[in-house]
């Protein structure tokens, strides 16, 4: 067990002082009452010393005992004990059988000459149950056998109260309250002396040792036990704490807490009540007198009295935390709560928790120090300073004093050990990062920020740009220093970025992206530059870098005007400006026209044109001029072709104009102010599809179709013409379309064979879309009805569908025409359904499968006369409905 | 240092292995051990209840020192060692004596420990449905396997003596089966399962003794305890 220091011994009264030349005189007991010592002797004599503390700063404490008086009590026996009853001035002293009652200052007995017969021990009651102030309950053990007697002494007489029988003979008591502790022959006992319940402890055989019983506190007893053990005991006879191991032959033992004191003929042992263990051992020969008064320990041999001091608790602990037993110093500090005053002890403890935080530190028992700076609230730039140069040079922190540890910093304490250091590192980061968001980082978080940031980029960390792109108190200065030296170019970016310093944070990384100085922490660093100033509020910063972002990448550069929010380019950025600053990178160009017509839908002519040109630029650019017709439609062909379809708004002069000045292909035409020209312009450059729908958009529909179909051959896309052409317009105009169509097919030019199939296809197909009559005419005589086949059916039933519906709609504005007579002149009138119906019925039920709809009819009829039906017969050619029309 | 709720307290012939069970649940290992010196406590926090689990020293020396650690006792855990008949006895002749001065309603359990180094005890990689005599386990089990001396029908026998000696009925009690344990300090075999069982059951107790007041103490006149608690120093 490794030693404490407790107490230190120190000399108070010496052998001169007492007895000089009596060589066989020997001290018998001893009592402190404040600063009075009383001595008792073996040859009756009692000694009054006036004791004195001196501390010297910074040293031990020293005592001086006085001498006032001394005095025979005249007995020719030792004094046995002496026990001081202050409120009384009175010291009683038991010699010779008999407890004197002497005054405590003038050592005279008291002139009444009260005393206490009998008695071979006695206790005084610090617990009194009395009430009384101006007396004192004493407790003896009577000499008559197997008899304790509690009597009250007063100034200058005693009275019993109480005597009581034991069952063996006691040897030794102590008092509190009504309980006594008795030590019997063989056992130890509680016995409350008002009620006589008595109950067991343990047994003791005080004949073979000697018995001690003291009392340590409220309700609570230490008792020499069995096998060298010092118990505890209450007076409810359990133990309340675990025994504390002494050596076999204890003679005195004295509670001074937290520790239990114990002496036997060799030395004074120091146990802790908190943890049983035992600290100290101080090495005392001779020594027969172990008490404690009031908190002062004193020790005596038959010749000399000493004083244990007891180290300054925080003394004592700062002594363990120096051997780094931790576990025990805490125990200690927490053991002294309840005796050092709440603030005081908090500030203490938590000091405590925080050096003992330090020590399994410097351990690498991280878990431990984490939890123990946490109870301990540690200003956490204690931690971060011992780490060199994570502080900010700007902080403003000085370490606590006096130190919480003895380490200069990391490297004192890891002795240069780089594993370590980095081990120490590791924990540091993970610390910062968990407190750097609770109040522990309270009053300054830049420190805190910046120590993680250094940590972060030291050691290559992920967590460096979440840092940085979260909200972070990093000092700009020191950070930018650091990140720098470690070249962490693209954080220090971010860092001047959070500072609201874009431009030197854009700078920086154009730098990278252009390959000045180093750093590979993104590789899509040009990309994220892009977003960044497409998110940058700052139009200058835009402009600044814009010639740079294009030149790397035209159509990714682009994306700083196209991507950002609408209402901001609206307000902040001139689409005119911008197509100027992107004549230079016509695929930027494109991309941005694009946004401004298709996802802006801007329904500006110039963007329309202007797009529609630069598509046709880059058709002609790619078509080789060799190519022919069935070339692959490109993506930027379907997109022109998308756009003059759609948009109403380029001006097609213009873009002839433009596609003239930058396409010699165009030079041979000559110069073009309309519409109409451009399909020349494009059909000359080998784009009839392009040509086809200019002509539409010039309503020149026959010219579309021709170009389709005999320049093209491409019937399908004939046909869509038609129907795109027509979208949103009247029937008749479709109608008008395919008609058109059809006149293309059958009409004059170039015959082919396939045409009259085409013409045939299409008007099965769409037989809804032409007018049978027309058609009939325009087609050529030679051809069978087999091969119109579906379009004549088709034509022919939808003719005689419109007939009959017709001649119903007919027959109904008859009748109701004639019930409008009948209501008017009560005229009978039986209308005979045969002679008109009949032709119909199978017309009808043909139309109508087997729903007979002229019944329907007829029910209807004759719901609304309500008449009975009368048949008129003979009357044969037509109804009387048809005489009135 | 906050009252406890309740006691237990571990009694049975030295070297047993109370201190073992006891670091054992509390410390979750079971490093080497010293013959315990007078006895040590333990708090332990079950549920809201703060319980003292009192460790007592075996030895003979000592013995006198258990009807003091057993006074007011919740529960008593009789312990002894599955491989030593004799230690069983001798929690009857000597040892439940200690428990005169334990609260009225004390429970009792039985536990006999060091399972692991008899045949029929639990294999360390696992339990062995097998019965019978015979080499038991195979690789790797250093201690020899020795044939245990006592069967859990002794302990059982044992508990329903303890009722008898309690005047109580059986009815009242827990049973046997459920108070009867074999435990091995060493692999930790049953010993959490013992602890938690009997806080399970002792804070009922508890909660009685609480509602019941303090207990009260014995005229001294009246009802000396009989002469069995003879000190050893006088035999
Ligand atoms: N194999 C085995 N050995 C055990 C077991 N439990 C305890 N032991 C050993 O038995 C010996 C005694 O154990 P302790 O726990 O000190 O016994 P105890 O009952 O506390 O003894 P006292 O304190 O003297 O009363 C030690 O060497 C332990 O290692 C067990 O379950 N299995
Ligand atoms: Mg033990």
């Amino acid at each position: 067990m490794m030693s404490t220091k407790a107490f230190t011994l120190v000399p108070a009264v010496e052998r001169e002082q007492l007895m000089g030349d009596g060589e066989r005189v020997s001290l018998e007991c001893v009592e402190c009452c404040g600063r009075n010592l009383y001595l008792g002797t073996s040859d009756c004599f009692v000694y009054h010393f006036l004791l004195e503390e001196k501390t010297v700063p910074g040293g031990s404490a020293t005592f001086t005992a006085t001498k006032q008086l001394h005095r025979h009590l005249g007995f020719k026996k030792p004094v046995n004990e002496l026990r001081a009853a202050s409120a009384l001035y009175r010291l009683l002293a038991l010699c010779d059988g008999s407890i004197t009652l002497v005054h405590m200052l003038s050592l005279e007995p008291v002139p009444s000459g009260a005393r206490i017969k009998g008695a071979t021990a006695f206790a005084l009651n610090e617990n009194p149950v009395s009430g009384d102030p101006f007396c004192v309950e004493v407790c003896i053990i009577s000499v008559k056998r197997r008899t304790i007697q509690v009597f009250l002494v007063y100034e200058d007489r005693v009275q019993i109260v109480r005597e009581l029988s034991t069952p063996e003979q006691p040897l030794a008591v102590a008092v509190d309250g009504h309980f006594l502790c008795l030590a019997l022959t063989t056992q130890y006992i509680i016995l409350n002396y008002s009620t006589g319940v008595a109950q067991d402890l343990f047994p003791f055989c005080s004949e073979e040792k000697r018995p001690i019983v003291k009392r340590i506190g409220r309700q609570e007893f230490l008792l020499a036990g069995p096998g060298g053990l010092g118990m505890f005991a209450t007076v409810a006879g359990v133990s309340q704490r675990a025994p504390v191991h002494w050596s076999e032959n204890v003679v005195g033992a004295a509670v001074c807490f937290p520790y239990v004191i114990a002496l036997d003929s060799e030395f004074i042992t120091v146990h802790s009540m908190l943890d049983q263990q035992q600290k100290q051992t101080l090495p005392f020969k001779e020594g027969h007198i172990l008490q404690d008064f009031e908190g002062r320990v004193i020790v005596a041999t038959s010749k000399g009295v000493y004083v244990l001091v007891p180290l300054p608790l925080e003394k004592q602990i700062q002594d363990l935390l120096a051997s780094r037993r931790v576990e025990e110093a805490l125990v200690l500090a927490k053991g002294a709560r309840r005796n050092i005053p709440k603030e005081k002890f908090q500030v203490m403890y938590r000091r405590i928790l925080q050096q003992a935080g330090f020590i399994q530190f410097a351990q690498l028992q991280f878990l431990e120090a984490k939890e123990l700076f946490r109870s301990g609230q540690l200003d956490v730039r204690e931690l971060i300073s011992l780490y060199p140069f994570l502080l900010p040079t700007s902080s403003s922190f000085t370490r606590s004093h006096p130190p919480l540890h003895e380490f200069a910093d990391l490297n004192q304490l890891t002795q240069g050990d780089q594993e370590k250091v980095a081990r120490c590192k590791h924990f540091l980061m993970s610390y910062l990062n968990e407190v750097r968001s609770t109040e522990v980082a309270n009053g300054y978080k830049e420190d805190v920020d910046t120590a993680l940031l250094k940590l972060y980029t030291e050691a290559d960390h992920d967590s460096l740009l979440d840092l940085l792109v979260t909200e972070n108190f990093c000092l700009l200065a020191d950070s930018a220093a650091w990140l720098e030296k470690h070249k962490k170019y693209f954080a220090l970016g971010l860092l001047y970025h959070y500072n609201h310093q874009d431009a030197a944070a854009v700078q920086l990384w154009v730098r990278i992206v252009n390959g000045d100085i180093h750093d590979c922490t993104r590789s899509d660093l040009y990309e994220y530059v892009v977003d960044f100033l497409t998110d940058s509020l700052d139009p200058d910063l835009v402009w600044q870098y814009a010639d740079w972002v294009l030149q790397k990448n035209p159509e990714v550069g682009v994306q700083v005007f196209t991507k950002r929010p609408v209402d901001e380019q609206e307000s902040r950025f001139n689409p005119d400006d911008i197509i100027s600053c992107l004549k230079k990178y016509p695929q930027a160009l494109v991309k941005y026209l694009e946004h401004l017509v298709m996802d802006r839908r801007l329904q500006k002519e110039e963007y329309h044109t202007h797009l529609a040109v630069l598509y046709l630029d880059e058709v002609l650019q790619q078509r080789p001029s060799a190519s022919g017709k069935d070339a692959d439609v490109t993506e930027t062909q379907a997109k022109l072709r998308r756009l003059l379809q759609k948009s109403d708004l380029y001006r097609v002069h213009f873009l002839l104009v433009a596609a003239l000045d930058w396409h010699r292909l165009a030079r041979a035409l000559p110069f073009l102010t309309s519409r109409s020209h451009l399909t020349d312009r494009t059909r000359g450059a080998g784009l009839p599809v392009e040509s086809a729908i200019l002509h539409g958009k010039l309503e020149q529909h026959e010219e579309a179709l021709r170009i389709l179909v005999h320049e093209l051959a491409d019937f399908p896309a004939a046909e869509d013409y038609c129907l795109w052409c027509s979208e949103g317009r009247a029937p008749p105009y479709r109608q008008r379309l395919f008609h058109l169509l059809l006149a293309v097919y059958l009409g004059p030019g170039p015959s082919a064979p396939e045409l009259p199939v085409a013409a045939a296809d299409l008007l099965n197909r769409r037989a809804a879309e032409f007018d049978a009559a027309r058609v009939l005419q325009l087609l050529p005589g030679s051809w069978s009805v087999q091969l119109l086949c579906p379009f004549l059916t088709g034509a022919v039933r939808d003719s005689v569908h419109a007939r009959r519906t017709t001649q119903v709609a007919v027959g109904l504005a008859r009748s109701e025409n004639l019930i409008y007579k009948y209501d008017k002149g009560g005229k009978e009138i039986c209308p005979s359904p045969e002679p008109w119906s009949r032709p119909c019925l199978g017309g009808w039920s043909c139309y109508y499968g087997s729903v007979p709809a002229f019944s329907i009819y007829w029910k209807m009829l004759r719901a609304r006369h309500r008449a009975p039906f009368c048949r008129k017969t003979g009357d044969t050619g037509s109804s009387p409905v048809c005489h009135n029309y | 240092m906050r009252k406890p709720d309740g006691k237990i307290v571990l009694l049975g012939d030295m070297n047993v292995g109370k201190t073992s069970l006891l670091q054992r649940y509390m410390e979750r290992r079971f490093p080497d051990t010293v013959s315990t010196v007078g006895g040590a406590f333990y708090l332990k926090q079950w549920r809201s209840y703060n319980i003292s689990i009192w460790d007592t020293a075996g030895r003979e020396q000592f013995h006198g020192l258990g009807s003091m650690y057993c006074r007011g006792a919740a529960a008593v855990i009789l312990t002894y060692d599955v491989n030593q008949a004799q230690s069983l006895l001798e929690l009857e002749d000597r040892f439940l004596g200690l428990t005169d001065t334990a609260s009225a309603d004390c429970l009792f359990a039985v536990v006999g420990n060091k399972v692991d180094l008899s045949e029929e005890g639990p294999g360390e990689g696992g339990q062995e449905g097998g019965h019978g005599p015979g080499p038991a386990g195979g690789g790797g089990c250093a201690a020899p396997r020795l044939p245990k001396q006592v069967q859990p029908e002794d302990a059982v026998a044992f508990y329903k003596k303890i009722l008898k000696y309690k005047m109580l009925d059986e009815k009242d009690v827990p049973a046997a089966e459920q108070m009867c344990f074999e435990t091995s300090a060493k692999t930790g075999h049953n010993v959490d399962l013992l602890f938690e069982t009997l806080f399970d059951t002792v804070v009922p107790v508890i909660l009685r003794q609480r509602a019941q007041g303090p207990p009260q103490t014995v005229d001294i006149a009246s009802s000396r305890p009989p002469a069995r608690t003879r000190p050893a120093c006088c035999a």
